[in-house]
């Protein structure tokens, strides 16, 4: 292992780490998070913020999506760095059989890399420490293809999650399953809800302490949208909180303290509706969820209300669309934050809520950093909801702002659809300035990184009727690129003044998810193949490799068993991102195939 | 009964009628030959037919609203209002589901196969429609269907069902009447 010099102030914040690393105790992981205060910012941080690495997992492995429970797949390794990272080559490869978009990140415990298929959903132990990292053991959970035609956006899983020697992970028919990582059998295996619904699963499980959080898919297809958290080695049920209906649904209770005015009173999950369209409202939890040690608290989003005609649904449509804070012993409420009231666009609010404390008008503050679909970028103190800061990040059209006193944005009744009219140059269209792919923030820059979209829709809504397992639904849209003709940007953002630093423009769409690390590199991919390893603080592209298929999977880092750093990503487009699949940005060239490899770069590559 | 509960609170579906269905996809006239029978339409195989190497004739029975205007403008309107729009697209070149207007057939493109994968559903989440709707309705999605080209043509239905595409050449062993073909 090479090391490089770095400031002495590093050096401290290293050295705080790899303490609490040491002093921490793997079976624990709640003690641990709680013992470990957030690090000093290096001075040439542009932001200042920092962060609660909790749960602190070894530098050199990568045990749950993002990282750590403040959502910031960053990685402290740093041998390839912005000086060498041009020498990056294939090291080697994996193919795992299956079709469909490939969204997961692949993760690394103990010398053993842990891949996840999409549907139908093959678990795969690929032994680091032998040549060719040959297979150890697949588990075939087998479910029901039935989910296939339940799921609106391809037939995608979004991670598996190590924790206490478990990988768990759920399927797309709606179960929850929990693998032991040793051998690969299945431990305990829960049914969660129901396909003849609509229900899918998609999301990764989040694991904090005991507790393994999960949600469902099926904002379009009518479905009742949960959360629910499960004990880690039963796989029962502990509790589940509904994002629409009655409070006692919703879990909100006494402690229940919104900031804003108009989310405060009785049975707004119910009231906020027409008559009963509450119970199929959507407000699924696919996407993401973290978590605050200290302040013992969850924060997850919950997805566009059903149908997506929002003249069918008069109301704000609580709560759809909405950040959450929970207690994550008990689910109950403590705030939540509705980002588009009466979602008419399909926007959600399900992306991550990465956690940072930042300097803020001259305080600290606790701070979620949000990229919601809706195109604006939100620093909001977790502590209470309340917005302190909300920026476009993309291009959109459907807004003038949003109201800092009363946290509503202010929309552009020109943009507005109703049923059987043609609605032009709507922005973003209903994917979003940026979907579920997760960003990734750095305590050496204080930036946050993201693949966002550059995209606008022609929407004519129509009528849609509630019939369980279909598509409840409605939108006719047709999308495009927005002003600038490309349809992807990564860009890095400065959370303290909501701005954007530097942006790199890509042709295709940019759905991956990105990796952040102490080499100041941040790594992306584009959904026609490229991947690419950028300089954190100028923007500027150091290395691109061409892969098999799109990319839209997750980059994560690890350390192999020779002590060297590699960098693993997935290609196989799919999902949304295939939305585009007909448009050809290139003139003469088409949209990638498909796949399903996994591949894994080190400083020159390894060849025997 | 657990369909009618479920969408009886549902104020927009207008009607429903008491056997459980949806009211139906308008007034089209009726074909004069009158809609296929049930007991015929159920001997269509969805899958080839083990040691026989003829077929049903029953693969030949036709639409009866195949290009009746009045039964492709009602067929469309049940495909949105059934939310079929939200698996195959409203331009019918799918999304969740398989494209509909490709020569591409899953589970067979003659009319009866598709007005059985409509009435039975299909494996892969294509929900089966035959409680929800009437036959005739699910003719009138039939013609809809027909109407964007890409459906097989009941006239090679012997060719069909192999799954085999219209216009292709046949080497001599391999056309129906070889002798090597003959049952």
């Amino acid at each position: 292992m090479t090391t490089k010099p770095r400031t002495s102030h590093w050096h401290a914040i290293l050295g705080v780490t790899l303490l609490a690393i040491a002093s921490s105790s793997c079976s624990d992981l709640r003690s641990s998070a709680s013992d470990t205060p957030p690090a000093g910012a290096p001075a040439n941080s542009i932001t200042g913020a920092t962060f609660n690495f909790a749960p602190n997992d070894p530098p050199g492995e990568w045990h749950s999506q993002a990282r750590d429970y403040a959502n910031t797949r960053y990685s402290t390794l740093h041998q390839i760095d912005t000086s060498n990272a041009a020498k990056l080559r294939i090291a080697w490869t994996f193919s795992d059989g299956t079709e469909n978009g490939h969204e997961a990140a692949p993760l690394v415990v103990d010398n053993t890399m842990y891949v996840v298929t999409p549907f139908p959903d093959i678990l795969f132990a690929l032994d680091l420490t032998k040549p060719g990292e040959p297979i150890k053991w697949s588990f075939k959970p087998d479910p029901s293809p039935t989910a296939k035609g339940k799921a609106c956006c391809d037939t995608v899983n979004r991670g598996v999650t190590w924790a206490n020697g478990k990988l768990i992970y759920n399927l797309l028919d709606d179960h929850t399953v929990a693998v032991d990582a040793k051998t690969g059998k299945q431990l305990w295996r829960t049914k969660m809800g129901n396909v003849e619904r609509g229900e899918t699963m998609t999301m990764a499980p989040f694991v904090a302490g005991k507790r393994v959080f999960v949600g469902n898919s099926g904002g379009e297809m009518g479905v009742w949208g949960w959360i629910a958290a499960l004990d880690i080695d039963t796989g029962k049920e502990l509790w589940r909180a509904y994002s629409t209906g009655s409070d006692e649904q919703v879990r909100i209770g006494t402690d229940f303290k919104p900031f804003y005015d108009h989310m405060k009173g009785k049975d707004l999950g119910v009231k906020t509706w027409p008559a009963d369209m509450w119970r199929h409202g959507a407000g699924s939890v696919w996407a993401w969820i973290s978590y605050d040690p200290q302040l013992n608290l969850i924060y997850h989003g919950t997805s566009n209300p059903s149908p997506r005609v929002p003249d069918q649904r008069p109301g704000d449509n609580l709560w759809t669309s909405t950040i959450f804070a929970r207690d994550a012993d008990t689910g109950m409420a403590r705030w939540a934050y509705q980002t588009t009231p009466h979602d008419e666009w399909d926007y959600d609010a399900v992306n991550e809520n990465i956690l940072m404390d930042l300097p803020i008008r001259g305080q600290i503050r606790k701070t979620l950093v949000h990229f919601d679909r809706n195109a604006y970028a939100y620093t909001i103190d977790r502590t209470n909801g309340e917005v302190l800061l909300a920026a476009p990040f993309a291009y959109q059209n459907w807004s003038t702002g949003i109201d800092l006193k009363t946290g509503i944005p202010m929309v552009d009744k020109e943009k507005q659809p109703h049923p059987n009219v043609k609605l032009s140059h709507v922005c973003p269209p209903d994917l979003g300035g940026k979907d579920w792919e997760p960003a990734a923030a750095s305590p050496r820059t204080g930036l946050v990184y993201a693949s966002i979209f550059n995209l606008c829709m022609d929407v004519t809504d129509n009528k849609a009727s509630y019939i369980p397992s279909t598509p409840y639904d409605g939108m006719d849209i047709h999308r495009y690129a927005a002003p600038g003709g490309n349809l992807g940007e990564f860009i890095a953002w400065n959370p303290v003044t909501a701005t954007k630093v530097w942006s790199v423009k890509e042709t295709y769409m940019t759905m991956s998810g990105v990796l952040a690390t102490a080499g100041d590199l941040v790594f992306y991919g584009t959904a026609d193949g490229w991947f690419r390893g950028v300089d954190a603080r100028s923007g500027k592209v150091l290395w691109s490799q061409k892969l098999g298929s799109g990319i839209i999977g997750q980059p994560t880092t690890y350390l192999g068993p020779d002590g060297r750093q590699y960098i693993a990503i997935e290609a196989g487009i799919g999902g949304a991102a295939t939305v585009h699949a007909d448009l050809t940005a290139h003139a003469g060239e088409k949209f990638p195939a498909g796949g399903n490899t996994l591949y894994v770069f080190s400083l020159g590559g390894d060849t025997q | 009964m657990r369909l009618l509960e479920i969408v009886a609170p549902i104020a927009l579906l207008a009607t429903l009628s008491a056997c459980n269905r949806y009211q139906g996809g308008g007034t089209a006239v009726p074909p004069k030959s009158g809609i296929p029978q049930a007991s015929l339409v159920a001997t269509v195989p969805l899958g080839q037919i083990a040691g026989g190497l003829g077929s049903t004739a029953a693969l030949s029975i036709p639409n009866p609203y195949q290009g009746n205007p009045q039964a492709i403008e009602q067929g469309k309107e049940l495909y949105v209002r059934m939310n079929c729009a939200g698996c195959h697209a409203y331009n019918l070149q799918g999304n969740m589901g398989p494209d509909l207007t490709d020569a591409y057939w899953r589970y067979g493109g003659l009319p009866v196969q598709i007005y059985n994968t409509i009435l039975e559903g299909r494996p892969q989440g294509m929900p089966a429609w035959g409680r929800a709707l009437t036959p005739d309705d699910i003719w009138k999605l039939v013609a809809y269907i027909q109407s964007f080209g890409g459906a097989e043509p009941v006239a090679g239905w012997d060719h069909a069902r192999q799954g085999d595409q219209a216009g292709e050449g046949i080497a001599p062993e391999a056309a129906p009447e070889a002798p090597g073909n003959k049952p």
